[in-house]
């Protein structure tokens, strides 16, 4: 299902004269574009019914291009996945590292983690829901970005009090109580609503390291 | 390479094959059909709905064509449009069936006798049991179907509110007197899969059982408190390796 010709959607192209730029420049931005149009296309379509020439319709570029970038559908997606992933991560550590003290640096980082996947839906969409239809590798993919918050659930246990006698999994299940309280929201396109899930995710990744009654005090402490 | 004289063409799908386990153990919810469908529709059928679960755990649900389905169960393309819509409806269809049988498995662990804890250590134990000895079923039900169309999403989304709605038995008893949120169940729940789906993507299906005690504590922490799910959790590794018979 192709969008009509219809509307048009403003996209960004290089400036005009641009065979005067340098070759790896107007390669950047072809890279870029494409990125973004297979953001914008996987969202709206669905991973599996978008094919390649979505993406060089909606990034403005020729096939020849986009198979001299990535050898099929796949890589693409993971190129656009992998950029998501960075910037989340990057704005859920800045937020936790602001903070001191591991329930208030916890409170922090998964806040930051709602607020940038509400900002942008479609994202939120194809981080947490899409992805899961992209094949073995990009799960595979999806389950390497959960376990890059892996540091931050570990200082849990230097916090509690018997953190050491916690099941060795502890971590990677708060992570995936988070993801799946997330993703449930999405899944039912609630993607915009996901900061007032707050209390329940902190309450989620606290409670496997300090027990319920201690993870609702921490809830209930300054909102 | 003979097959046996009796053999009937087909090819015999591998011996572990965990939806034709069920289909062969006759446990499908039967006389759903009122109308007697003649038996070779029937078992092409089955042929049909094991080659997609087969291929899916392969190749994953969108790299599956209806021409691997056909092949692998040995049924002509024409066939399979008799039977099925597309390949939406097959591998939701497929899910239905292994689907039915495996919860059938879980809530048969239920007791109102037992302590809640204790079922919950048996139900987990026999689920995970159930998926490391279906390593096709383990693969559809936990990680295609929740991406792989909305019958089966309905699917996916319908066998976890029923392992909710037994694990949240737990709050009628609770040890710590906190009101926890109402969503801390499905929020263990799926803690706990997260955990099976990334080992099942890790090539380690077979040794799921090992999870137990994991598993244990993350679905009995947010009710009976860090001390007694610990000790769950603890009781849960003795258990943690497979009685024999």
């Amino acid at each position: 299902m192709a969008a009509a010709g219809g509307q048009k959607r403003e996209r960004w192209r290089p400036p005009r004269g641009r065979h005067r730029l340098p070759p790896e420049v107007i390669a950047r931005s072809q890279r870029e574009r494409l990125l973004e149009a297979a953001v914008r296309v996987v969202a709206e379509k669905g991973y599996t019914a978008t094919t390649v020439a979505d993406l060089t319709r909606e990034a403005g570029i020729s096939r020849t291009t986009f198979y001299a970038m990535f050898d099929d559908k796949e890589g693409c997606f993971l190129a656009a996945y992998d950029g998501i992933v960075d910037v989340l991560v990057r704005r859920v550590t800045a937020a936790y590292e602001a903070e001191e003290g591991w329930p208030s640096r916890a409170r922090a980082g998964l806040a930051a983690l709602l607020e940038a996947l509400a900002e942008e839906p479609e994202i939120a969409r194809l981080a947490m829901v899409e992805v899961g239809a992209a094949g073995p590798t990009a799960q595979r993919r999806y389950r390497a970005a959960l376990q890059r918050l892996t540091p931050f659930f570990d200082e849990g246990r230097d916090f509690a009090p018997g953190g050491r006698n916690l099941p060795a999994n502890t971590s990677r299940m708060a992570i995936g109580a988070v993801a799946g309280l997330i993703s449930d929201e999405v899944t039912e396109g609630r993607a915009e609503y996901l900061p007032s899930l707050l209390s329940e995710v902190l309450f989620a990744t606290l409670v496997p390291y300090i027990g319920p009654a201690a993870a609702t005090r921490e809830v209930g402490v300054t909102k | 390479m003979t097959p046996p004289s009796s053999s009937p063409g087909n090819a015999s799908p591998a011996p572990n094959d965990d939806l034709g386990t069920v289909l062969e153990q006759e446990r499908l919810p039967a006389g759903i059909d009122d109308l007697p469908e003649p038996l070779v529709e029937h078992s092409q059928r089955e042929r049909l709905l094991n080659a997609m679960a087969r291929s899916c755990a392969k190749k994953g649900y969108g790299a599956t064509t209806i021409a691997d389905v056909c092949e692998g169960a040995g049924v002509s393309r024409a066939t399979f449009y008799e039977l099925f819509k597309d390949k939406e409806d097959c591998f939701g269809a497929s899910m239905e069936l292994a689907l039915a049988d495996a919860m059938g498995r879980i809530v048969a662990v239920y007791s109102p006798d037992k302590p809640w804890a204790t079922m919950v250590r048996d139900a987990a134990a026999a689920f995970l049991d159930l998926l490391a000895s279906r390593p096709t079923f383990a693969r559809m039900a936990l990680v295609e179907a929740p991406s792989s169309g909305e019958r089966a999403f309905e699917l996916y989304a319908s066998g976890k509110r029923v392992l909710q709605s037994l694990l949240e038995r737990g709050r009628d008893d609770p040890v710590e007197e906190v009101a926890i949120p109402s969503s801390a169940g499905r929020a263990a729940l799926s803690a706990a899969e997260s955990l099976i789906v990334g080992q099942i993507l890790a090539g380690n299906t077979a040794r799921l059982r090992e999870l137990l005690p994991d598993v244990v504590y993350i679905t009995t922490v947010p009710y009976l408190g860090q001390e007694e799910a610990l000790r769950q959790s603890h009781a849960a590794e003795k258990a943690a390796v497979p009685a024999d018979g």
